[in-house]
């Protein structure tokens, strides 16, 4: 361990970046097993615990690279400040996205299932859709390309659109509440999670907006 | 890096090799101003220096003045390469060192104190941001109320430090032909001879080229530790991270020492400890080893300044200094009995500083200033 001062393997941010690289697939695998428990018939029993161990394995990562971050700081000093403070929100928002794929886990645990439904083929696709995309927030996150962010934030922002309207839709919907409010429920949380991985691409293209001053000789 | 950083002015970022090249170069300057040092010391004349160092002849006023001459500096590497000159000229014995030697190592902690003085405006911060820093001050403090005592009756460090000395370069009393001597040698007279141009000599002369070499080895020193750390800050911070996460206090420690090495400068492995503890990152009991690491790292500055010296006995003064503080681990931080107490002390102390925070100040200035100027006063 004391070899670590003299051993090559990379350190500070790019370290950092493939670890959260890493968290992402964590927390696309618990949203890939949390939505399969509740569009299918699969035996929640038996992702539970893989789905827990998972979000903690998430949480715990968080926690370890937010001291790094710390550490970075104090050796390196303030000069990459503004990508470290994103470094930390971009950690946050994989946590969450672990969380809120708990959070399904808890409704299919709840009883909720929507296997076998009229609307569950639409469901499971786009489930499908969304896991693709963590795959493409992963890709952007090691390498960010400003024309790929602004693709993926259309087709993410048009889904949060969609995903919206339904949730509107069920809650003013005249069919039963065992039909209408696990629906919305589960799009509350997928709507987080695509806004979610919207956020860690879009921090990750550029932590801080950048302010701009008055021309002096602006007119008040 | 992949994540975007804001723009920022382009700035000059010196090649690896040639902040390499200029850390070299440092390190020769450094020599020569030690080199310097001695030389004009050999100018002045024994009258001159039985005069000057006659106060520190007892024990108690050589830790007063290696302390109160490190809090000055800010730095026990230059201190301790000054105290190595000093021997070299003869001027002081190794036996009258050694204190001095224990003195800055007390020293050299007040720069973490001072750091962890800036988080006084968050309680909770300054609370386990001062315990860290203060732990190395009760570290130090016990190695030398232990250690002091005990090579005072004994001699034990010194002898010890002696009996290496020896195996490498020869006996006291001796010449030693240093091949840095020789190196050094040309700048060292161009020094002599150019300040002897302007008209000055003897007693005149003698503390210019002492002045002179004092201000090389606090700006090469300086400008060393600055590099250095650019160079290896990507280690540091690799290494860090691994106390953090699965280092053993031997491990702390050894990293501690890796990275003062690397530095040249035990303030700066301790400060960077501060933040962190303060943070809530790394907690007292690992951050406690680290700074045990760094106490032993810095001396290597001194054994590097023994290099320019002619006798062996300086180089057995800067063996001493790496003694003292490896015998103080083994007394204080291997006994378990023994390893918990400067923690508790730093703890209690921290304890009473935030709900105080006055006492942290008068600490600072009783400890590093008042208490070593009133030894000196009244044991000269």
């Amino acid at each position: 361990m004391v070899m670590s001062f003299f051993s090559k393997r990379e350190g500070g941010l790019d370290h950092i970046v493939s670890r959260a690289v890493g968290m992402l697939g964590d927390a696309r695998h618990s949203f890939d097993l949390a939505t399969l428990a509740l569009l299918t018939n699969t035996d929640t029993a038996a992702v539970q615990a893989d789905i827990r161990d998972t979000d903690q394995r998430i949480n715990h990562m968080e926690q370890q690279l937010r001291s790094e971050l710390v550490v970075h700081v104090t050796v390196q000093g303030s000069s990459d400040i503004g990508s470290v403070l994103g470094m930390i929100l971009l950690l946050k928002k994989i946590e969450r996205i672990g969380d809120q794929a708990t959070n399904v886990l808890d409704l299919a645990e709840s009883g909720v299932r929507l296997a076998g439904e009229t609307d569950t083929e639409a469901m499971l696709a786009e489930r499908g859709l969304i896991s693709t995309m963590f795959g493409e927030a992963a890709d952007l996150l090691a390498e960010p390309n400003d024309g790929r962010t602004e693709e993926f934030a259309t087709r993410i922002l048009a889904l949060v659109a969609e995903h919206q309207a339904k949730i509107e839709s069920y809650l003013h919907s005249d069919r039963p509440g065992r039909e209408v409010v696990p629906r919305a429920i589960y799009y509350r949380y997928l709507k987080r999670i695509v806004a979610n991985l919207l956020g860690i691409v879009r921090t990750a293209a550029g932590p801080l907006p950048s302010s701009t001053t008055e021309e002096d000789d602006k007119d008040d | 890096m992949v994540v975007a950083a804001p723009e920022r002015p382009t700035r000059f970022d010196m090649p690896t090799w040639m902040r390499s090249a200029l850390v070299f170069g440092l390190i020769y300057t450094f020599l020569v101003g030690v080199s310097a040092l001695e030389k004009g010391i050999k100018i002045m004349g024994e009258e001159t220096q039985e005069r000057l160092f006659s106060s520190v002849s007892n024990p108690i006023a050589g830790l007063c003045v290696g302390i109160l001459g490190t809090v000055l500096v800010q730095s026990s590497s230059a201190s301790t390469s000054v105290i190595v000159g000093l021997v070299a000229t003869k001027g002081i014995s190794v036996d009258a060192a050694i204190p001095m030697i224990m003195g800055a190592n007390i020293g050299t902690t007040v720069t973490n104190t001072l750091v962890s003085l800036g988080h006084i405006r968050q309680p909770a911060e300054f609370k386990r941001a001062f315990a860290a820093a203060t732990v190395h001050d009760f570290f130090n403090v016990m190695a030398v109320a232990v250690l002091l005592p005990l090579e005072l009756m004994t001699g034990t460090i010194s002898k010890t430090a002696t009996w290496i000395s020896d195996r490498l370069v020869g006996t006291a009393g001796s010449e030693w032909k240093s091949p840095v001597k020789a190196w050094v040698k040309k700048p060292v007279e161009l020094i002599v001879d150019i300040e002897g141009a302007v008209g000055l000599s003897g007693n005149v002369l003698g503390t210019f080229v002492v002045l002179t070499g004092l201000i090389i080895v606090l700006l090469a020193l300086t400008f060393i530790t600055k590099n250095m750390r650019t160079l290896v800050a990507d280690r540091v911070e690799k290494s860090v991270n691994t106390v953090l996460s699965k280092g053993s206090g031997s491990v702390a420690m050894l990293l501690g020492l890796v990275i003062t090495i690397a530095v040249q400068s035990s303030s700066i492995t301790t400060s960077i400890l501060i933040p962190l503890t303060a943070a809530g990152v790394l907690s007292l009991r690992n951050a406690y080893p680290v700074t045990l690491g760094a106490n032993v790292g810095t001396t290597i500055t001194a054994l590097l300044a023994a290099l320019a010296a002619s006798v062996p006995e300086a180089l057995t003064v800067g063996l001493a200094h790496t003694t003292f503080n490896v015998m103080g681990i083994g007394v204080l931080y291997v006994l378990p009995f023994a390893r918990d107490v400067p923690v508790r002390l730093a703890e209690g102390l921290a304890e009473i500083a935030v709900k105080r925070r006055v006492w942290a100040v008068a600490y600072v200035m009783t400890t590093f200033i008042i208490l070593p100027l009133i030894g000196v006063a009244l044991l000269r």
